[in-house]
């Protein structure tokens, strides 16, 4: 089928980046927009337009709250699916264990807890079935947020990199991964089918013909980020590996996973089940006040980050209270366990092993909750760097073949085209028209959240639309004037999102920036005035007179490169 | 009608994502078997099988579409994750015996 190497490596490289390139280009771009999801969700909730707050106070705060937490909805809905019998009423359910989990750069504080049912799953591997519930505190009141008020940065922008939304069968998480894999092959296969690699790194020539540059484009963005690229697909596989992509734990070596479990349990003194006996609670704060004392006295002082309480109510209940990863690339670490009832510490883990290490690191380094703001920036261009490779493989692709395809009178380029425009500019409308409806939508409206959520959507819907509509002249080997269509409204939606936030809270940036400093607000704003500058920018380029044909028949004869492996 | 082009490379995608799943997955069943069999706990196990698996998926994958026989890929792919799966299995009922 394939005569050499770099023939086969290039038609992997070619349809499978092209295919996933819809993908991949949505995880980047999203992924990017996640480095700064906490700040996104500042500028849309701006009730919690505040500075970041430690964990606060367990017995005074935290114990009423989750006195009042209730099996969320969506869960009961899930739960109910999976189990004989219905589901008790959910205020009668108990509350079996809670978390709390918070970083440096949270003003308001995740919390959420799983209820026992008494209901035996469908599936009898489906052990360990719980309803969970779970809300967002501000942890200066301890009021919860209304869940009407969608954090569009972590609960919208963060999921789509990683899930698309697509929850149905995990679908989304696997057609991810499966474009995370072919990030990691496109980049192996790119560094094959190109033979002068270091050259490469210096070749930009945004002069040449149209076909020419944006080669360069994709080379340069390609190979430059390559290191990054290759981490953020790897790293991605391996955070979801257990529990999504290869969950032998949960199938095939289940037995042994959960006699692994037991014997871990009899190990480290943490109960793995309730003993059955009611127990109170001692002083979670002194708890906390103890683990602090431990961690300095490691001479590793530090901020709570996860807290976890097991079997609660019961004599068996444990605390376990993890160290806040600011200072360095793992997320939590140093666990000190104690017993729920008494107060007294069960186990303090022992420094990691080699292998969960290396592990903490690489996810560590994904996730990103470190303070360093100048890195989280790094992330960001890496990001975009990542989305332009994908981006200029788009218009590659399209101007390779658009001159071919218009002799044989075929669709093929104007379709891929109309979907590079929808994927390209079609999702930043999307997210950015988000934004503004978050802004021109009453705070109390009821459902604000969906309203948010399906107006991305038919923007996205609608880009789409437009794209298939406008791109007829492709399929002539023309340019395609949806491009310059979208960038100028993307450039006004960006100025539109800057006006409407002063607007609507008086937040602008003389004031985030000079009177009264707020930089999650402030980045964002100043985000979305250099996007939109760009956006204009690109409009005003895009306006420029279309190449005529005959010089990109030249391009193309001229172009061995790029055409070797057509 | 499909072309026998368009057959072969649908045969190579298959194969590779696929076969290419399916010799991971049987890979670290073993590993992680044979691993918690030499003494290591269950979890550094699959944590360092998991670090392993997805740079060998990525072999596989490219080596799906440069191998000049698709038999021999079909061959080893597909007989290599029975054959790790079955001895995987095999270990853990050894274990948790």
């Amino acid at each position: 089928m394939f005569n050499s190497l770099r023939m086969s490596m290039g038609w992997v490289h070619t349809w499978m980046g092209l295919v996933l390139g819809f993908v991949l280009m949505i995880c980047f771009f999203f992924g990017a927009l996640s480095v700064f999801d906490r700040e996104i969700d500042r500028w849309a909730i701006p009730d919690t337009r505040f500075e970041p707050q430690p964990m606060p106070s367990f017995d005074e705060v935290l114990k009423p709250v989750f006195e009042q937490l209730k099996p969320h909805p969506l869960d009961m809905a899930a739960t109910a699916e999976r189990v004989i019998g219905p589901l008790p009423d959910p205020a009668t359910m108990k509350l079996e264990s809670v978390y709390a989990y918070t970083t440096h750069r949270d003003p308001v504080l995740r919390i959420g807890g799983e209820f026992g049912i008494p209901n035996q799953p469908k599936d009898p591997a489906d052990d360990h079935l719980h309803v969970h519930g779970w809300a967002t505190v501000n942890p200066t009141t301890g009021e919860t947020l209304s869940s009407d008020a969608l954090k569009i940065g972590s609960e919208w922008f963060y999921p789509m990199h990683f899930n698309l939304h697509l929850t149905w069968k995990m679908l989304g998480y696997w057609i991810v991964g499966l474009a995370a894999l072919v990030m990691l092959a496109a980049l192996v296969t790119g560094v094959i089918i190109h033979r002068k690699l270091f050259s490469e790194f210096f070749t930009f020539r945004p002069w040449k013909h149209v076909l020419r540059s944006s080669l360069d484009l994709h080379n340069i963005t390609g190979v430059v980020a390559l290191p990054f690229h290759f981490f953020f697909a790897f790293t991605a596989l391996v955070i979801f590996a257990s529990n999504v992509y290869l969950p032998l734990s949960y199938t095939m070596l289940k037995s042994l996973h959960d006699q692994h479990e037991q014997l871990e349990a009899e190990r480290t003194g943490l109960p793995h089940d309730k003993s059955g006996v009611a127990a109170q609670m001692a002083s979670v704060d002194a708890m906390v006040a103890e683990a602090k004392r431990r961690w300095a006295e490691r001479d590793m002082p530090g901020e709570v980050g996860y807290l976890f309480i097991d079997h609660l109510g019961d004599e068996n209940s444990y605390v376990s209270i993890y160290r806040a990863g600011s200072d360095r690339v793992a997320l939590v670490g140093e666990g000190i366990h104690f017993k729920a009832s008494t107060g007294e510490v069960i186990r303090e883990q022992p420094p990691r092993s080699v292998v969960s290490s290396i592990n903490e690191f690489l996810t560590g380094l994904h996730l990103q909750h470190f303070e360093h703001w100048m890195l989280r920036w790094l992330y960001v261009f890496g990001g975009l760097m990542g989305s332009i490779c994908i981006a200029t493989g788009f218009v590659l692709f399209v101007e390779k073949r658009k001159a071919k395809h218009a002799k044989a009178c075929s669709q093929g380029s104007r379709i891929v085209d109309a979907l590079a425009v929808t994927t390209v500019t079609g999702m930043v409308m999307a997210a950015l028209g988000m934004l503004v409806a978050n802004r021109l939508l009453p705070v109390d409206l009821v459902g604000k959240g969906q309203w948010e959520q399906n107006i991305f959507w038919s923007i996205w819907a609608l880009a789409f639309l437009h794209a298939a509509w406008r791109s007829s002249p492709v399929a002539k080997a023309r340019h395609n004037p949806a491009w310059r269509d979208q960038s100028l409204l993307i450039g006004m939606l960006s100025l539109a999102a800057v006006v409407l936030n002063w607007i609507t809270t008086g937040d602008h940036l003389i004031k985030t920036v000079f009177t009264d400093t707020y930089w999650a607000v402030a980045g964002v704003d100043l985000s979305l005035l250099a996007t939109s500058l760009i956006a204009f920018y690109a409009a005003a380029k895009l306006r420029a007179p279309v190449v005529e044909q005959k010089k990109t028949d030249t391009a193309l004869n001229r172009n061995k490169q790029v055409n070797a492996y057509d | 009608m499909i072309s026998h082009t368009a057959l072969q490379t649908t045969n190579r995608v298959i194969a590779a994502i696929f076969g290419g799943y399916a010799f991971t997955w049987g890979l670290s069943a073993l590993g992680i078997t044979a691993m918690v069999t030499l003494g290591i706990d269950f979890h550094e196990a699959e944590t360092g099988m998991t670090l392993v698996a997805f740079l060998v998926f990525l072999g596989l994958f490219l080596w799906t579409f440069a191998s000049a026989s698709m038999l021999r890929v079909w061959l080893i792919l597909a007989g290599g994750a029975a054959l790790m799966s079955l001895i995987a299995s095999m270990l853990q009922t050894s274990l948790l015996s």
